[in-house]
């Protein structure tokens, strides 16, 4: 076997959108480049933290997990590709972990931060996930709601026809996750 | 679970049971899944669906630039028209999705959207009332 393992069609997502390219794995680390050029993104495998599989619509979802730093989102895997994948990375020390998708279609849950990722899990699924580093600006409404306003994505790579701007939660007086404020993002 | 329908608050309502029973993503843009009562929001490059007897209003507004805005607000316990009840203590100690908006290109398809969601909604809340009514 030859060190590293390839993947075509292998889609890039995030605040933008989602964007096509080419995805190598190796020993030496994560290289995905967009088809036709441009963007591309490397990941040195010393800065690789944890990585985490999830099923999503039709096709699988690979997370991995940047000391310090962002998620990076590559969908596209077949069902076969999982234990390829899994394999490789556990003989490299790290095992991903498997995530699930909540598809129940429920606004209540739980918000899980993680870095700067926000998750809004449901049931203990995951139903999204946000970066805490595209907001631009946090506001608390009355003594329940927390609102937050997402940069204007202005990118090249912004491929969406509708762009995400704010989000609110609504934490009930009742909600015994957060006492005081000082872990609200 | 029980499958009682007669006993099924609108609460209990899912809008998918499988994953790969939710359509794939064509255009990163909302969409309304009628067949499932679904509305799918695009965020960060997946598509997100909510129930729609989730949501509480819908509402858009364009600026100059003939650029639109959709506002959807969920519905959350202690609210004035959805006050604390069985199911919202059912639910104690959750976070409440309150409120989403986004920003469109196309306003033709943000009304289309605001349409789909208010029609879609109207309907299921009276199946629902109805439903409600004839158990008692």
């Amino acid at each position: 076997m030859t060190d590293g393992l390839q993947f075509n069609n292998i889609f890039l997502g995030g605040r933008g959108g989602t964007n096509p390219g080419h995805l190598k794995i190796s020993s030496g680390g994560i290289l995905w480049k967009k088809q036709g050029g441009g963007k591309a993104v490397e990941v040195d495998r010393a800065d690789i933290v944890g990585v985490t599989w999830m099923k999503v619509p039709r096709t699988n979802q690979l997370s991995v997990l940047i000391k310090g730093g962002p998620w990076y989102k590559f969908t596209g895997f077949r069902d076969q590709d999982l234990s390829t994948l899994t394999n490789f990375f556990q003989s490299h020390g790290i095992t991903p972990e498997e995530k699930q998708l909540s598809v129940s279609g429920r606004n209540w849950g739980e918000v899980d931060l993680n870095g700067n990722m926000l998750t809004f899990l449901v049931g203990s699924k995951q139903a999204f996930e946000v970066s805490l580093a595209d907001v631009s600006q946090t506001q608390m409404q009355g003594k329940n709601d927390v609102i937050l306003e997402f940069h204007v994505d202005d990118t090249t790579g912004a491929n969406e026809k509708d762009s995400l701007m704010e989000l609110s939660f609504h934490i009930p007086n009742n909600n015994t996750q957060y006492i005081g404020d000082e872990n609200r993002p | 679970g029980d499958n009682r329908a007669t006993s099924k608050a609108s609460s209990d309502l899912v809008a998918y049971k499988n994953v790969n029973d939710v359509p794939p993503a064509r255009d990163l843009m909302i969409q309304i899944d009628q067949k499932n009562e679904a509305v799918l929001l695009p965020i960060y490059g997946s598509m997100v669906p909510f129930h729609v007897s989730t949501i509480r209003t819908v509402s858009s507004q364009q600026d100059t630039n003939r650029t639109c805005y959709i506002r959807i607000i969920f519905n959350v316990p202690g609210s004035a028209f959805n006050p604390h009840d069985s199911n919202s203590l059912k639910h104690q100690g959750a976070t409440y999705l309150k409120e989403v908006s986004f920003r469109s290109k196309d306003p033709r398809h943000i009304s289309e959207v605001v349409q789909l969601i208010k029609t879609l909604r109207r309907h299921v809340m009276a199946r629902e009332s109805e439903r409600a009514e004839r158990a008692t």
